[in-house]
């Protein structure tokens, strides 16, 4: 499951946020799916990706290298990829329907911008999914600053306190924020935590004192 | 997970990056994995920063399996034969036609974002909506764990383990919604955990999306962002 539901930030903010995510359907068009879901990396490298992964098998840290998680990936694998313009994705969204994959895409970024994308590349949304919130003991919760670096990564696997001692570090000036949110991306197996997003987060919680 | 204090030199450096403070600083041997707070996510062995590699995976056995299909996004579930906690959803529906003109899908994540949550809050949930004679999904791994899916009543020894999250999938009418929303409302207070809602349809011919009306109508928020599936899959549903 891609978990690029319930990411948190303001408008302006989920505006330089998109996550793309490719997958075949099991007995339907999974067989021979493979090499289709590579390429549809290939287009998220070719577009400028943020960031990129394979749910399936886990990111390019896990395995070892980018090309390894290229050479892995299996016909029920799930990709993704983050980007952090409205452009690159208008330009996937071209390439994709030039490529003729056909296979399922899901663009996940602002319902009304990622609307005016299918509309520019004579497409349009078929199925939407939204957030009615967090409900429940939400006191327990981090402080919604911390909450909108670590709803990037939708299966949690980021933790609040690592993504406090990152900032930390780069408050103390042991790294940079570009370092700092290289280093939180790593336990996101499926490539979703958007690392641009990331530093500018903790460069503005930083800027803050 | 477990650490080999044998090997384990209590630096410390792990502690941070469990995503659910479940590895302690205050135990007479040191630093430990507390087994009843850990969820099995395998973060603190894969990301490979112990400099003397004392973590380590013991064996699982059931009923704590449950732990790591639904903590470690890289098990795949039996059910749906793909690796996370979910299922195919809303990502496929332009091939599967699961969701429907007039037909809502509703998941509540239990434990999400980062909280974690123990089966019997899972099951208070269930239990609430099940009142509504509703279906639970039938691939995912949640529902055959339920020992009746039609009470949302779990399996009795699952329900003190912890899992970083586990999403209830529904498919409704659209007027339906708001009778399982009141159903949320009033379990919400019992819960000793969060739970992240969403709420899918599919979109009109004149890119209506149906369901933001009737959250409107009961006054809820709704995020401006979402998943949206772009129809690019072949062959489409046979409805369109």
């Amino acid at each position: 499951m891609t978990h690029s539901l319930h990411r948190v930030g303001t408008r302006e903010s989920l505006q330089r946020d998109w996550v793309m995510l490719c997958m075949p359907s099991k007995d339907i068009n999974h067989v021979g799916s493979g090499p289709k879901l590579r390429r549809f990396l290939e287009l998220c490298l070719k577009n400028g990706c943020v960031t990129l992964g394979d749910a399936r098998k886990g990111n390019a840290f896990h395995q070892g290298s980018l090309e390894n998680m290229m050479n892995n990936i299996e016909d029920r694998a799930v990709v993704t990829a983050s980007f952090n313009n409205k452009d690159a994705v208008i330009q996937m969204l071209r390439d994709l329907k030039e490529e003729d994959l056909g296979l399922s895409v899901v663009v996940s970024g602002l319902v009304d911008e990622v609307a005016d994308c299918c509309a520019k590349t004579g497409l349009r949304h078929h199925t939407v999914h939204q957030s009615l919130g967090r409900w429940g003991r939400t006191e327990k919760l981090p402080p919604e600053e911390i909450l909108e670096i670590a709803t990037m990564c939708g299966h949690a696997l980021v933790a609040v306190n690592f993504i406090n001692e990152m900032i930390d570090e780069v408050k103390k000036g042991k790294m940079t924020s570009k370092e700092a949110a290289d280093e939180l991306f790593k336990p996101c197996m499926c490539g979703i935590f958007n690392t641009d997003r990331a530093a500018k987060l903790i460069d503005a919680i930083v800027a803050k004192g | 997970m477990l650490i080999n204090k044998e090997t384990c030199i209590d630096c410390g450096i792990c502690v941070s990056r469990c995503p659910v403070g479940a590895i302690k600083t205050d135990a007479p041997e040191g630093i430990q994995v507390d087994l009843d707070e850990c969820v099995e996510c395998g973060v603190c062995k894969r990301l490979r920063m112990c400099p003397t590699e004392a973590i380590y995976q013991q064996p699982l056995t059931w009923p704590r399996t449950i732990r790591s299909l639904m903590s470690d996004e890289l098990v795949v579930a039996e059910e749906t034969g793909i690796s996370g906690r979910g299922t195919e959803e809303m990502k496929t529906n332009d091939v599967t036609g699961r969701f429907k003109p007039g037909w809502a899908g509703l998941a509540i994540e239990l434990g999400r974002p980062g909280i974690a949550a123990r089966m019997y809050d899972m099951e208070k949930v269930a239990m609430a909506v099940a009142k509504e004679g509703v279906e639970f999904e039938k691939a995912n791994p949640i529902t055959s764990m339920m020992a009746d899916p039609k009470t949302g009543k779990f399996k009795e020894e699952l329900l003190n383990e912890r899992v970083l999250s586990g999403v209830i999938e529904l498919v409704i009418p659209l007027e339906k919604v708001p009778a399982i929303i009141s159903r949320l409302k009033e379990v919400e207070p019992q819960l000793d955990t969060v739970f992240s809602l969403g709420i899918i349809s599919k979109v009109e011919p004149d890119g209506t999306i149906p369901h933001v009306k009737v959250i409107q109508d009961l006054g809820l928020w709704i995020s401006p962002n979402g998943k949206n599936n772009v129809g690019l899959g072949r062959p489409l549903a046979k409805e369109d």
